[in-house]
């Protein structure tokens, strides 16, 4: 899809972009579609497919992979399925009772306000949708991305949007080629295109029993605050692992605590899928490992300053002197 | 680190280095974590942080580093390129390397000049938690931040399958302008998602 630059007829108000972010939220929120769109990179170009249904309240949402692999993730509220059948295998990640999981966008109001700053850019038409309102969210730091959307106007979804780092360079581009509104999409939509009983079906799924993890980060980056904190089963390791959910309101970062297996040596260093960071040290005998769509500075900071709750503050001062 | 190569990074950065040990010197910055942490702590970048980045010095390298660049095959300006380890591995004896560590380079630079360092004065609190303390900005980790290409040597992290199953987790948490591009990434065609995966929590059907 060729972009067009122009402009769009002038609108009759002066138009601002926390105004177009809160018509975004509320379109994110009520809207039914389906379409597809393009997740560009430097080294990945993914087309995909997308069915979104908002029915009383109940998100359903199903993406499909178009290079031919077969991969779909289906997503029903609470619920993430991520079906892999080249890998004969298919993931589950259940929640429950959590309202803030999957949550609409927030308001870029208040603390949030200390590290974003919202701007209105201008409007601008791309060729598939006509005019957009542009609208540029920016970190005030380098422990954060940024973000700029071309909202279209009228209705209100975001059909394109850069991710960026601080210095305004294009991380990752996810833009609509296509969008078409249904008001009602039947169930049958969101049903994976394979066979389901050829899959080897893997449960991660919180343990309620469980107690959260006594381990805190001692030091965070500027507004980033503990939001979440629980025990879960993981495909992977034998024993369920910690996890610790960081956040400044918009970005956030988990964090895994875990025990590594017998004879495992644990991994340390980074690594990296899209968007997503992961960046791995070992704390206490514990591999930890911090996951999120941020930099691997505010990562890195997180991780390395993980410390048991049984830490005397002298282990914590000497482990920070040592870091610094 | 030798004097010999202190000496060369300190005429480089005067713009004094001849044209043909600059080549070399930016191929061996690429790949020596110590000869970029040891650039980004000489009186450059002091400078360029106490001038806002507004130094002369600053626009002088970084216009010896988009020099260099110029010099290379022209990559794809629209996005970050961020090499595979294995790219990395075959380019060290490309063309392609030189275009790597200058453009690193010129990050380096470009990122110290941009961070703002009242920023990280503010202070965290948390009402049910203790107290937590901001973290010292690390003028040094601008050599290794996420738009730079990772050293051939770096630690490697945890495996792919074992990232692809934290992500799965993670995914809920994402944020929602960046929860598709996550879930694209989970089932984008790359081979090595997954397929080490061992599934100790597998159940026999959903």
């Amino acid at each position: 899809m060729a972009i067009a630059l122009g402009l769009a007829a002038a609108p009759a108000f002066a138009e601002s972009g926390q105004e177009w972010l809160a018509r975004m939220g509320a379109a994110l929120n009520n809207s039914s579609y389906v379409g597809e769109f393009v997740c560009q990179s430097a080294d990945r170009s993914e087309r995909l497919a997308i069915t979104h249904r908002v029915r009383d309240g109940v998100v359903s949402e199903r993406l499909v992979s178009l290079s031919g692999n077969g991969r779909e993730l289906v997503r029903e509220n609470d619920e993430v399925v991520v079906y892999l059948p080249d890998q004969k295998l298919a993931i589950i990640e259940r929640r429950s009772g959590r309202s803030d999981l999957l949550g609409a966008l927030p308001q870029f109001e208040g603390r949030m306000a200390s590290w974003y700053k919202v701007d209105w850019v201008g409007r601008e038409t791309l060729d598939a949708f006509g005019p957009t309102a542009v609208v540029a969210v920016r970190p005030v730091d380098r422990y954060r991305f940024g973000y700029r959307l071309w909202i279209d106007v009228d209705s209100h979804l975001p059909v394109r949007s850069d991710l960026s780092d601080g210095s305004g360079r294009v991380i990752e581009r996810l833009r609509f080629t296509r969008l078409e509104f249904k008001d009602d999409i039947p169930d049958s939509a969101f049903e994976p295109a394979l066979d389901r009983r050829k899959l080897r079906w893997v449960r991660q799924s919180p343990q309620a029993d469980e107690e959260a993890p006594a381990w805190r980060a001692a030091h965070v980056p500027p507004g980033f605050r503990l939001s979440a904190s629980g025990v879960q089963a993981l495909a992977g390791p034998s024993a369920p692992v910690g996890h610790l959910v960081y956040s400044d309101g918009l970005a956030t970062v988990s964090v895994f605590i875990r025990v590594p297996n017998a004879g495992h040596v644990p991994s340390e260093g980074t690594s990296r899928s899209g968007v997503a960071s992961a960046y791995t040290t070992v704390v206490d005998g514990h591999q930890i490992t911090a996951v999120g769509e941020v930099p691997t500075r505010t990562l890195k900071a997180i991780a390395t300053s993980l410390r048991p709750a049984s830490a005397s503050p002298d282990q914590a001062r000497a482990a920070s002197n040592r870091r610094d | 680190m030798t004097d010999r190569i202190k000496e060369q990074l300190s005429a480089f950065l005067d713009g004094e280095l001849p044209d043909p040990e600059s080549a070399l010197l930016l191929k061996r910055l690429e790949r020596d974590d110590d000869l970029r942490g040891a650039l980004s702590r000489y009186s450059l970048i002091g400078a360029v942080l106490r001038s806002d980045g507004d130094v002369p010095a600053a626009r002088h390298v970084a216009a010896r580093v988009s020099a260099a660049i110029a010099r290379e095959p022209v990559r794809d300006a629209k996005f970050l390129r961020v090499p595979r380890r294995d790219e990395l591995l075959r380019a060290s004896a490309g063309l392609a390397v030189a275009a790597g560590v200058a453009l690193g380079a010129v990050l380096l630079v470009q990122q110290v000049v941009w961070q703002d360092p009242a920023v990280t004065t503010a202070v965290v609190a948390q009402a049910e938690m203790p107290p937590v303390q901001p973290v010292a900005d690390e003028s040094d980790d601008a050599a290794v931040a996420y738009v730079t290409p990772p050293a051939a040597d770096a630690p490697a992290g945890i495996p792919p399958a074992e990232l692809a199953n934290y992500l799965v987790a993670h995914y809920g948490y994402a944020s929602p302008l960046v929860r598709r591009s996550v879930g694209a990434g989970l089932i984008s065609d790359d081979e090595s998602v997954f397929v080490e995966t061992l599934p100790p929590a597998e159940t026999a059907d959903p």
